[in-house]
């Protein structure tokens, strides 16, 4: 578990999210630093677009912002963060403002040709993408907070409002479909 | 398949660093994040202002609205007095006294 509750030069979380409660823009700013690749990689996990994706999270740092006076100080600020976006990407996919993800070739997902032309990475990448957007919304946030971003289950319970067993459950299921596409890429020759 | 490792308390960092290298954003994180901060520096729009925009609207409506009924109401008033003066001076003209059971009809119709 990645404990994210104090900044590299020392300033505590709480006392930033307080200063940016209070309007200093600066330490919003800060806070948005900090965990704005984790916000946008959360939300590019439901969203597959990544337009979509930078939409929803700028939505849910300013929805933050606003409801800075709920964030309770003394419990670390990531995962009430992460609340937020998570709430804010879904609201955006069920709203069906998202715009056309490209197609992904069928074959991507599993079992396909592995071209030498195309850069390996790109080509997981695309296959990993495909693979995730296969699952239901839950499991993919889970196992994303869980193996990406490192919170506990206990954590991923609470920010997508599920029992920690639910939680657990989700990761270990997408966990078990995403593994069996990483064998078969490693096992490609 | 059956995969021992499903249940692990920790992160896969396998798995792990191949997603976030999925997810990983390609475009500028800085400019994202001016983006942000930005945009929380717009004024919000106040609800008095939406309000208001909604009360011009409504006045503007209700303003239509009345006009339309006064038009509608127009319509038809003109001819019903006039029907009436009608009457009356027909009534003036002839020397005959009127049938006292018209002049009391409207009473009676009461």
């Amino acid at each position: 578990m990645i404990v994210l509750t104090r900044t590299g030069d020392g300033v505590d979380e709480a006392q930033l999210a307080a200063r940016a409660r209070a309007g200093d823009r600066s330490a919003f700013g800060a806070l948005v630093e900090r965990y704005a690749d984790q916000a946008r990689r959360v939300a590019r996990a439901v969203l597959s677009n990544e337009e979509d994706a930078d939409d929803a999270a700028q939505d849910a740092f300013l929805t933050a912002l606003v409801k800075l006076d709920k964030f309770d100080p003394s419990r670390p600020f990531g995962p009430w963060l992460m609340r937020v976006v998570a709430n804010a990407a879904t609201d955006r996919r069920r709203r069906r403002k998202v715009r056309q993800v490209e197609e992904l070739d069928p074959g991507l997902v599993a079992g396909g040709p592995r071209p030498d032309t195309v850069t390996e990475q790109e080509m997981l990448g695309e296959r990993l993408r495909a693979a995730l957007a296969e699952l239901p919304d839950r499991r993919r946030m889970a196992v994303v907070l869980f193996d990406v971003e490192g919170y506990s289950h206990a954590e991923i319970a609470e920010i997508l409002s599920i029992p920690e067993g639910t939680a657990r459950s989700e990761v270990f299921h997408a966990r078990r479909r995403l593994r069996v596409l990483l064998a078969d890429w490693r096992a490609t020759p | 398949m059956k995969d021992p490792h499903a249940f692990d308390h920790r992160p896969d960092p396998v798995l792990g660093e191949a997603l976030r290298s999925a997810l990983a954003p390609t475009r500028d994180g800085a400019a994202f994040v001016a983006r942000v901060v930005a945009a929380s520096q717009r004024p919000p729009i106040a609800m008095v202002d939406v309000l208001a925009r909604w009360s011009r609207l409504g006045i503007a409506a209700a303003l239509l609205a009345a006009l339309a009924a006064g038009y509608a109401v127009g319509l038809h008033a003109p001819a019903d007095a006039l029907s009436a003066d009608s009457d009356a001076s027909a009534m003036m003209a002839t020397p005959q006294s009127p049938d006292a059971s018209l002049l009391l009809a409207s009473y009676s119709e009461r």
